[in-house]
């Protein structure tokens, strides 16, 4: 190959990492520029308040704050003690051919198209949900919560398996010899061993459970208040940015998204860089 | 005598016939040798009948484009006063302001009302104006108060972009006040279907979109028929609109010249609406 | 620990295992039972008889032919800019970059992977109102939009395997050609990259079934209910994951919902096989990796 195509080449290769690593920055840029003239007119402190009534003028996102983190913690919170039964299904319990299956159906959860979760929850579970409250739609937090567990549980089970499978294979085999049981190993071994990777593996499904849009979208109801229990209708930031987009330019509504937008990314940036500290970006998954 | 009277009235009724067909297929035929896009977008109300007038003319001239988008009155008037639509759908006359800022003109080409609607389970079927209100207001929260089970009331309602809602909260609630806890529906659609599908819910959709998945209600003893709507007996009413931004190109000015021609009205019909002409 | 709790938590295992695959197995079967009776031609193609519909000499209006050519339309433009910048990038990364900057890159990179869908929509929203109000009137959240979002969506995927890939090699792989005096782009090209090609591909293939299935970036980039098949790049156009999420708020009979299931019975497959194709793929790079071992 001739030297200067090589050295386009080389180039090439560059700028294309340059181009990708800036989209992130671009991403940051449009975001601020846009949000910009909120910032300026003082209306931020308004933002952070109570209440979203574009034609009273008031512009809160503070419920959708909220809803974001009440839905997200609640299914983190369901998704992670099943998430650690199932890996330690998967790795630790000896059962044959049983724990590769589980595996091979969690791989292919994570291909699943999150719509068709949506689209399946609202005909299945939110009549369940309506009817075991006996108040509400439906289309509310618990709701919510669930199907959402079920879409990070894949990212949490894959996770924990690696960290379980990453445990020194001595101390294992030293707990065999002494005759510990599955569940013995499990608790005093695996889990204290592996416990920066269940974290981090926690971290990695809040970030993906925050970020996701269609599940609250069309399962959670949209209510524009501050959830008070599981039965309430809520609304996430990311299901309000999708509702509000069809609206005009230049109304302070508008503008607000991109605050949306913006605390959205920084959370993202918080979830990243707290995951670098614990040391388990490499063996990252793709979801 | 009798035979030349029947064979008379054939004559005729044939004549008709062919006669009216013929002006029916004069309405499509001004696009005839046309070609280009019509981009629609904004009210919900109006997708049924844009979608029908568009499917007939995309099958009588494949060179034209037209693509339908919903979103709400608001998104309608933007879009097309920002140049991204041709014509802009809403469900409400635009104000002053809009009309002024863009340059807006409109053309009405139905009226409508919005009719109050339960799940066909529902045995409510009259409330009073001011129950209305303090249904959507909040006050009101559980059906056993207006007669039924105790349990509570799921109201429905639809985003700020929408002139459903607009018209709505203006005639019916008297601009009062909506309640926080209601669920948020994107379209006329929507609202049907989520009301269809939730034995406690209530809403508010337009008339042309009722079916028998869902049940209207009457309001201070008027129930939203359409016949209502066109004496003027049921209140909440309103017109709906195209509108375009500034002087219309000549592709979007046959489109709307066929909504208003007695094909395009007929659609109108079809659909559930009341026609202009 | 004593008996009891031992049983309990062994029991717990288990049960979580069970439960995933039931409750996978559910959804699975109702999506099946529900949507198979609408599994036909017509749920393509409408009233349109197909070969006028594939041969675009009509257009197709009530099936779902126009979502299915607008997703794979999507899919190709996508991939077809994301692949070479993300193919260039993970070569730069892997065999280039010295660790300083290295460190710099890769934390913009994972948070460029960690970003909200919607919020990469977002972006392909405001930069398609910045392009339109500074560079031409005629542009509006369109097809082109969508896919550089798309793209810009699925290229830390990409990235990411191919470096993997690459650094992944055997040390002799990787060596052997520069100690016979060929340079390093010579290396690159003939050696490195015919090696890792299952590699680069499943995770284009990843990639792909991203694409497939996205609806955040779409919905705010410019697909709509109805526009027929994407006549232009900057025009708009219509995709089966919003197909699906819009026919679930607003149906308006039980047939139309009909299609719903039938378009999501479609649209799992299409995600499914293109999974399974990658999967296949990174098994043959593993067995071909144990053998240097």
């Amino acid at each position: 190959m001739k030297p200067l195509v090589e050295k386009y080449l080389e180039k090439g290769f560059f700028l294309s990492t340059v181009l990708s690593a800036s989209i992130t920055i671009f991403i940051l840029l449009f975001m601020v520029v846009f949000s910009l003239p909120l910032f300026k007119g003082g209306h931020i402190v308004h933002l952070l308040r109570l209440g979203w009534d574009p034609y009273h003028g008031s512009f809160g996102i503070l419920p959708m704050v909220v809803g974001t983190g009440v839905i997200a913690s609640i299914a983190l919170l369901i998704a992670t003690p099943f998430g650690i039964g199932c890996s330690a299904l998967i790795s630790i319990f000896p059962q044959g051919n049983f724990g590769k299956f589980l595996r091979k159906v969690v791989e292919f959860m994570t291909g699943a198209p999150t719509v068709i979760y949506g689209f399946v929850a609202i005909f299945l579970l939110v009549p369940f949900v309506r009817e075991i409250f006996e108040k509400g739609t439906g289309m509310c937090v618990l709701s919510a919560s669930m199907m959402l567990a079920l879409l990070i549980l894949p990212t949490i089970v894959l996770f924990l398996s690696d960290a379980f499978n990453s445990v020194p294979k001595g101390y294992l085999d030293a707990a065999d010899a002494l005759g510990a049981t599955p569940a013995q190993k499990l608790i005093y071994i695996v889990i204290p061993s592996a416990w920066s990777g269940i974290i981090s593996g926690m971290v990695l499904a809040a970030g993906r459970a925050v970020g996701d849009t269609l599940i609250s979208l069309m399962i959670a109801g949209n209510a524009l208040q501050i959830p008070g229990g599981l039965s309430d209708s809520a609304r996430t930031l990311t299901a309000h940015i999708a509702l509000i987009i069809a609206s005009d330019y230049e109304s302070p509504e508008f503008k607000s998204i991109f605050v949306c937008g913006l605390i959205l990314f920084a959370f993202t940036a918080l979830i990243v860089s707290v995951l670098r500290l614990l040391g388990h970006f490499e063996t990252l998954r793709d979801r | 005598m009798k035979l030349a009277i029947t064979v008379a009235f054939l004559c005729m009724a044939t004549l008709l016939s062919t006669g009216s067909s013929y002006v029916a297929a004069g309405d499509l035929d001004r696009f005839s040798g046309q070609k280009g896009t019509i981009r629609i977008a904004g009210g919900t109300a109006h997708i049924p009948v844009m979608k029908e007038a568009a499917k007939r003319i995309m099958s009588m001239n494949p060179d034209i484009k037209i693509t339908v988008a919903g979103g709400g009155s608001g998104v309608g008037v933007k879009q097309v006063g920002e140049g991204l639509v041709d014509i802009g759908n809403t469900g409400r006359k635009a104000t002053d302001d809009e009309i002024r800022r863009y340059g807006l003109n409109m053309f009405e080409f139905a009226i409508d009302g919005i009719a109050v609607v339960v799940n066909p389970k529902n045995p409510v079927a009259k409330l009073k104006r001011q129950q209305t209100a303090d249904i959507f207001s909040g006050k009101v929260t559980n059906w056993k108060e207006l007669g039924w089970k105790d349990r509570g009331i799921n109201v429905y309602t639809r985003d700020a972009s929408s002139g459903t809602r607009k018209v709505f909260w203006k005639k019916a609630l008297n601009k009062g006040k909506i309640t926080n806890t209601a669920n948020f529906v994107k379209s006329n659609g929507a609202m049907k279907s989520a009301i269809s599908v939730d034995p406690y819910g209530i809403g508010y959709i337009s008339v042309g979109h009722l079916d028998p998945t869902v049940r209207s209600v009457a309001i201070d003893g008027v129930p939203p028929t359409l016949e209502n709507v066109r004496k003027g007996n049921y209140k909440i009413a309103r017109g709906l609109y195209m509108n375009t931004g500034g002087v219309p190109a000549k592709l979007t000015k046959l489109f709307i010249e066929y909504i208003l021609s007695k094909e395009g009205q007929g659609i109108v019909i079809e659909k559930g609406f009341i026609a202009v002409k | 620990m004593n008996r009891a709790a031992e049983y309990g938590i062994t029991f717990f295992v288990w049960i979580s295992g069970i439960a995933l695959l039931c409750t996978v197995g559910a959804l699975l079967c109702f999506l099946l039972y529900k949507g198979a009776p609408s599994l036909n031609i017509s749920l393509i193609f409408g009233e349109t008889r197909p070969l006028d519909a594939l041969l675009l000499r009509k257009e197709v209006f009530d099936g779902l032919f126009p979502a299915v050519v607008g997703t794979l339309l999507l899919v190709i433009t996508s991939i077809v800019w994301a692949v070479p910048v993300g193919v260039a990038a993970g070569i730069y990364l892997a065999e280039y970059a010295n660790t300083g900057h290295k460190a710099y890159l890769n934390l913009l990179l994972d948070i460029l992977a960690g970003i909200p869908s919607i919020v990469v929509g977002l972006f392909g929203f405001s930069f398609s109102i910045f392009l339109h109000r500074h560079l031409s009137d005629r542009i509006y959240p369109c097809f082109l939009i969508s896919s550089v979002a798309l793209g810009c969506l699925v290229l830390p995927y990409i990235i990411r395997t191919t470096e993997q890939s690459l650094s992944s090699s055997p040390f002799f792989i990787k060596t052997t050609g520069l100690v016979l005096g060929i340079t390093k782009l010579q290396n690159i090209v003939h050696i490195l990259i015919p090696y890792n090609v299952s590699g680069i591909i499943s995770g284009v293939i990843l990639a792909i079934g991203r694409c497939a299935e996205d609806t955040a970036v779409i919905m705010l980039t410019g697909v709509v209910a109805m526009a027929g098949v994407p006549s232009s790049l900057l025009s708009q156009y219509e995709a089966l994951p919003f197909y699906i999420f819009y026919i679930s708020s607003e149906f308006s009979s039980q047939e139309e919902l009909m299609t719903g299931y039938g378009a999501s019975i479609i649209l799992l497959t299409l995600c499914v096989f293109l999974f399974t194709l990658s999967y296949i793929l990174r098994r043959r790079v593993a067995t071909r990796f144990a053998i240097y071992t």
